[in-house]
């Protein structure tokens, strides 16, 4: 601890008078690892600004959609280098990129953690239904697991989201979003990558489940006992939760990179809509002309990347100090998407 | 060893038979037929078409003649270019597989390379070095790194071409290996230099050093064996996506390879094409796991099967 040697009296008292619950540690440990906290509140700047660029005036001076090929003194509005009016430029229709930008990193951090919040429910149901349940229950779920290691990830996404496009299904729809709030192309997308991806974590909750249930306290809570409900949320799950926050942290990039992926091979999604990957495959068209519609988003994209890995090896480290070190003898199994 | 490799390899029919069940049923459920146009065919010729391509019969049929011409290694018509498709993957594997080594042998020299460099000066200038490009690599996926590459090396450098894909001529070849490579790079990187330092810290290695063995060869003949096996597996799953090519890369570049190949069927519903791209990829996957079990088997005398 940093602190102990500045003020040690005032860290002792506190020690005697109440240990620091787990999280707290893990908290006071996430914060002295510079890297993650400069990640974090990089990661949260750039959500407020997208979510204020999206309801006030003051971030997003212009309308992203809004086309302008000539400014107030008629001069030629397209094209432009960043200047004072339109912080990054604009695009060959005049556009605005900096409010474009902000809509796209809105849309992308949407997909990212839309996706992931369907991953980790069903990833953590169908993880403690293999873990709890019956032995054919757990065998069924592993098979389905294998076989989705087994088929490539980027195929089927892309075949589910053909599937998906154009449908008119309960919430799907072609129109205005029936999930108010919820366009169906960001929706569509969402599903795609989710359907795919809820293996990883599955298989990391149905482990820690099966570990947790030989250990002798989660016995000792039964013996006592604890009914089967109570077991699992104060004994296991709270023990079990933090390699789940670690897969959640690398999640959401990973979520984000296969939309952008998906966009840059030109299935994205459609116009009225733009992500981050979207802004990146229109510039490709005028790479000669304006490379910069590539540039700030390929910078946006890398940024968001490197903070999320920054942040969660800072969680990673702080969340579990003691097998630091075997960890990182086999860190990242192969990345999945590509 | 030879049993469990047949096991293993007995088993792959069914994954492929559930792979082709998988793809076969999202691929009829994409909306749309292959010819659908927008000018509608004369009913007539759509008959005609149909009837051709067997897309008449039921869809259980259909299901059952593709399963039984698989067991033959047919994998049917193309409908986009009416050559059997074993031609079509046959003739865009090349480029693929091409670029895929080409990246494969770029990613394994660096990577282990800086890795290990990285390793031998652990907390140094070298191993900060080492770190940074990692780190900043695996946060610089293909689609970032490709456009990219592109604006610096060709449009303000003019250094190489930008299209196409040609064995052997490194104006065309540099940036897509760049581009494909950068990301197996850096994780291997990562592994080797996580594997090595965890294999210099043991006690053998203490006594190889008290031995008066050279440092080169503490490092090469002792430490690299044990350092193997994490790198291995990394490796062997790189090789397995770097054959299977990078769709990004490939529509990037404009290299007319697999992944290239399987988007436009997609688009165009070529059934016979998808089907055969989903079991020429999954063969492949299953068969780099099972080389990679046995290569444990091999660096590691203590595995056995």
């Amino acid at each position: 601890m940093p602190n102990e040697s500045a003020c040690p009296s005032a860290i002792d008292s506190s020690r005697i008078m109440a240990t620091p619950g787990p999280l707290a540690q893990a908290w006071r440990r996430l914060n002295s690892n510079r890297l993650a906290v400069v990640s974090g509140v990089i990661l949260t700047v750039i959500a407020v600004v997208s979510i204020l660029g999206s309801t006030t005036s003051f971030v997003q001076r212009h309308d992203p959609a809004a086309q302008a090929y000539t400014d107030a003194t008629g001069t030629n509005n397209t094209d432009r280098s960043p200047n004072r009016v339109n912080w990054l430029g604009t695009d060959g229709l005049g556009r605005d990129i900096w409010a474009r930008m902000l809509q796209a990193t809105f849309f992308s951090l949407r997909i990212g953690i839309g996706a992931e919040a369907v991953i980790v429910a069903l990833g953590i149901s169908l993880g403690l239904l293999a873990g709890l349940g019956g032995q054919r229950t757990d065998r069924i779920i592993v098979w389905i697991t294998d076989l989705a290691f087994a088929f490539p990830d980027i195929l089927m996404i892309i075949l589910v989201r053909q599937v998906l496009l154009g449908r008119d299904w309960p919430i799907l729809g072609a129109g205005s979003p029936q999930i108010p709030g919820v366009p169906s192309a960001l929706l569509l997308t969402v599903i795609a990558i989710s359907i795919v991806s809820w293996v990883t974590i599955c298989r990391l909750v149905r482990g820690q489940i099966l570990s947790l249930h030989g250990q002798e306290y989660v016995l000792a809570a039964r013996a006592a006992g604890a009914s089967p409900w109570r077991t699992l949320r104060v004994h296991m799950l709270p023990n079990a939760i933090s390699p789940v926050i670690v897969a959640i942290t690398f999640g959401i990039p990973r979520n984000i990179f296969a939309e952008a992926s998906l966009a840059f091979i030109g299935l994205g999604v459609p116009p009225p809509f733009a992500s981050l990957g979207s802004l990146m495959s229109d510039g490709r068209a005028h790479l000669q002309t304006n490379s910069l519609l590539v540039i700030w988003p390929a910078l946006a994209v890398a940024m968001l990347m490197l903070c999320f890995t920054f942040l969660g090896d800072g969680l990673r480290d702080a969340l579990d100090p003691r097998s630091r070190r075997q960890r990182r003898a086999s860190i990242g199994l192969a990345p999945r998407h590509r | 060893m030879t049993s469990y490799v047949l096991r293993r390899v007995m088993l792959m029919a069914p994954l492929v038979v559930t792979m082709v069940t998988i793809t076969f049923l999202l691929m009829h459920a994409i909306e749309g037929g292959p010819f659908d146009t927008d000018r509608p065919l004369p009913p007539a010729t759509q008959q005609r078409l149909q009837e051709r391509y067997g897309l008449d019969k039921p869809l259980l049929q259909q299901y059952g003649l593709y399963l039984f011409r698989l067991a033959q290694f047919d994998l049917g018509i193309s409908f986009a270019s009416d050559r059997p498709v074993r031609d079509v993957i046959g003739e865009r594997m090349l480029p693929t597989v091409q670029l895929g080594l080409t990246a494969f042998v770029f990613a394994v020299i660096c990577g282990v390379g800086l890795g290990t460099l990285s390793a031998l000066n652990q907390n140094g200038a070298w191993d900060f070095a080492g770190v940074f490009i990692a780190t900043v690599g695996s946060a610089l996926p293909s689609f970032i790194l490709a456009p990219l590459l592109v604006i610096a090396f060709v449009l303000r450098l003019h250094w190489f071409d930008v299209l196409g894909w040609e064995f052997g001529n490194y104006h065309k070849m540099t940036l897509p290996t760049i581009a494909a490579g950068v990301l197996p790079m850096a994780f291997l990187s990562r592994i080797t230099r996580a594997a090595l330092l965890d294999v210099l810290n043991q006690d053998y290695i203490r006594t190889a050093r008290a031995k008066g063995l050279s440092e080169f060869r503490v490092v090469v003949r002792h430490a690299s064996r044990n350092a193997m096996i994490p790198i291995l597996t990394v490796a062997g799953l790189l090789f397995a996506h770097s054959l299977t090519g990078s769709f990004i890369v490939e529509q990037a570049f404009a290299i007319p390879g697999i992944g290239k190949e399987f988007i436009d069927s997609v688009l165009v519903r070529d059934y016979g094409v998808m089907m055969g791209l989903t079991v020429t990829y999954t063969l492949i996957y299953a068969l780099m796991t099972l080389v990679v079990d046995v290569l444990y088997a091999v660096v590691d005398p203590r595995i056995r099967y």
